[in-house]
């Protein structure tokens, strides 16, 4: 096919009857493949949108208990009041059930998209009435997509409010987590993007919903695994050292507030500037004077820690945002040069 | 169509009719894996003709209304839409398509589907839409899924006949029918073609049916163009002989003999008349059914593509392909 068939529907003649019977005045007024794709999805679009709706409350509410409590408990040197570790222990639970956000759009949303109408033969209907397949794929794609971001944005932003009284003042609530890390700013929406359009390009392939739900999990969990193994790799690791000695009184390096410590513990610095991991003279730690004989021997001056402050958190979820999103334009451009020339 | 001299035999020298064409198709084929669906078969359509496409199963008439469609693209030739490719804008505008499966969207009123074919056809005519489905009492209210066969056969009716087009292709439309809808959705169709000057076509195993709504013919056989033309020419192109006291095949030269008929029905031999018919004998000619039956039961007969449905040229296509830039 060399010749589109764009934007048919759309110079339909104006003054068409507008209220014919069976249409809804409720919710915006859609027209063309807009409102097929709103009407074929609606009951998916508005348990996304009431499911978006009932995290922002319940997140808006435990959020409340948490400032209550830091009024009530207010502390001088910027840490937690005692007994916290509840309110801390349920942000970082719902960090992690929305972590799971990319999963159920990607094997609820994006798998079946496509492959329902396959698998119905919808799509042949709708391809053989004036509109290109192109038009109607984009808006298959965009609609949901659009809600997608909408949604996950909106988490997202909520979430971080929530988090905001404590970010920082916590030890257990480490940003470089995927609890913090994947679900804030726009992490969640580039992630939940990805899952989406490849649950579609799955279905596209597959052509039956179920099989293809099956393997779009498969494949988002996949990409989580990835995921998790290079997240921090995208960070630019910083370090902070002593040179003041190791023995019994020397100070440790102070790492600065909101930082995660990175790597296999506190390094021995040596006076050339090389680092000895925590094993080096293990096998003299009973005897304190061979154990400071031994990392004398090896020019140790001081410890250093490597750590990624959090001042690097959004560089690394725009980085991150960045390369989910490249790879989603990729598997989008897949199903448009799929779907005009192989999709019935 | 009136070409004098065109009731006997594969009367040669005709030049291509003129007119315009609903479906060209010039040396087409479709190759799956699995071997050729359809192979170098090359007709016209003439517009405003009601035409059933008949053959046995998987030979290649769902292709054939596929790749008239563009949801298939042909290994080899071309196929012509009014005279624009299958995707091509134009022809997408003036051709609607009901697939056999007539998929609707179940959870969708009535309403909703009418409004789909609104909302995604330009030319959309919600009267004849509308009409087509009170005339059947189905209640606009209701989901398809709740609808009896009949019903959302009705509804898909209303789809094709909405969108006002002039190529409206079928494919075994009234298969999982009961004899009364059939009948009434046939009557439909052939009031509403007649009205709007559609041309139609239309496959189905139904023969007596195609006989009572169809004036032009294409019969598919594995893969090939084995009939193609007007009924009435078709069947003055052939006569039904009787075999005289029941013995041998009479003498039939120059005929060309497509089946030798003994079964239900009338005894006789089918054959394509190869001249006027001179000798003595009663010859009648067949009715469509016995035709097609003939000539499915008979695939290897030669085939006849009457000049009301000869394609022009090769090289006017080509050059006519060529100045529209289109390729296929």
């Amino acid at each position: 096919m060399t010749t589109l068939t764009d934007d048919l529907a759309h110079t339909a003649p104006a003054g068409r009857p507008q209220n014919a019977p069976g249409s809804r005045q409720a919710g915006p007024r859609l027209g063309g493949t807009t409102w097929l794709v709103w009407r074929q999805h609606r009951a998916a679009f508005w348990t996304l949108i009431a499911l978006t709706l009932l995290c922002v409350v319940v997140m808006v509410f435990l959020r409340g208990q948490v400032v209550d409590y830091l009024d009530a408990h207010p502390q001088k040197s910027g840490g937690l009041p005692p007994d916290f570790e509840k309110y801390t222990a349920r942000l970082f639970s719902f960090g992690g059930y929305l972590g799971y956000v990319p999963l159920l759009t990607g094997v609820l949303l994006g798998a079946p998209l496509i492959a329902g109408d396959l698998e119905s033969g919808t799509a042949k209907l709708v391809t053989s009435q004036s509109v290109s397949r192109l038009r109607w794929l984009t808006t298959k794609l965009a609609m949901p997509a659009a809600l997608i971001a909408l949604s996950t944005a909106v988490l997202a932003a909520v979430f971080n409010w929530w988090w905001s009284p404590v970010k920082g003042r916590s030890d257990t609530l480490e940003w470089t987590s995927g609890a913090f890390f994947d679900v804030t700013w726009v992490m969640p929406v580039a992630y939940a993007l990805l899952t989406f359009v490849v649950g579609v390009a799955v279905g596209m392939l597959l052509r039956r919903t179920l099989v293809s739900m099956v393997v779009t999990l498969g494949i988002v969990v996949a990409i989580g695994v990835v995921w998790d193994r290079f997240r921090l790799d995208l960070g630019n690791l910083l370090s902070v050292s002593t040179d003041k000695g190791v023995g019994p009184g020397a100070a440790r390096p102070k790492l600065p507030v909101g930082a995660v410590q990175q790597g296999e513990g506190t390094y021995f610095l040596t006076s050339s500037g090389a680092r000895l991991d925590w094993t080096a003279c293990l096998d003299k730690i009973d005897n304190d004077r061979a154990h400071t004989a031994c990392l004398e021997s090896k020019h140790v001056i001081g410890w250093s820690i490597d750590y990624l402050p959090i001042s690097q958190m959004h560089t690394m979820q725009w980085l991150g945002a960045g390369i989910m999103l490249a790879v989603a334009a990729a598997v989008v451009t897949f199903i448009i040069f799929w779907g005009r020339k192989r999709l019935l | 169509m009136d070409h004098p001299g065109t009731h006997r035999g594969n009367g040669t020298g005709f030049a291509p009719p003129v007119g315009e064409s609903a479906i060209e198709a010039h040396e087409l084929g479709k190759q799956y894996r699995r071997g050729w669906a359809l192979r170098d078969v090359s007709f016209r359509l003439p517009a405003g003709r009601v035409c059933g496409l008949v053959g046995p199963n998987g030979a290649g008439k769902s292709t054939l209304m596929g790749l008239a469609t563009n949801m298939i693209r042909p290994t080899t030739g071309s196929l012509r839409v009014f005279g624009a490719a299958p995707g091509a804008t134009e022809s997408v505008l003036r051709t609607a398509f009901l697939t056999q499966e007539k998929p609707l969207f179940r959870r969708f009123t009535v309403a909703e589907t009418l409004r789909l074919g609104r909302e995604l056809n330009p030319q959309w005519d919600q009267e004849v839409a509308e009409g087509i489905v009170h005339a059947g009492r189905v209640p606009l209210r209701a989901r398809i899924g709740t609808l009896s066969g009949g019903q959302r056969t009705r509804v898909a009716f209303a789809l094709a006949f909405g969108k006002r087009p002039d190529l409206l292709i079928l494919d075994e439309p009234m298969s999982d029918l009961d004899p009364l809808v059939r009948r009434e959705l046939m009557a439909t169709l052939t009031a509403e073609a007649a009205e709007h000057g559609t041309t139609v076509l239309v496959s189905s195993h139904m023969l007596a049916e195609l006989e009572y709504i169809c004036d032009y013919l294409l019969v598919v056989a594995n893969g090939g163009l084995r009939l193609a033309g007007e009924v009435n020419e078709l069947r003055a192109a052939h006569a039904l002989l009787d075999i005289p006291g029941g013995g041998s095949l009479p003498a039939v030269a120059p005929h060309t003999v497509i089946e030798p008929h003994r079964g239900e029905g009338r005894q006789g031999v089918l054959v394509r008349l190869g001249a006027p018919i001179t000798s003595g004998g009663p010859v009648t000619p067949p009715t469509l059914e016995e035709l097609l039956l003939a000539y499915l039961r008979a695939p290897d007969a030669p085939s006849l593509i009457a000049p009301s449905a000869r394609v022009g040229d090769i090289h006017d296509i080509i050059t006519r392909d060529r100045q529209k830039a289109v390729t296929v």
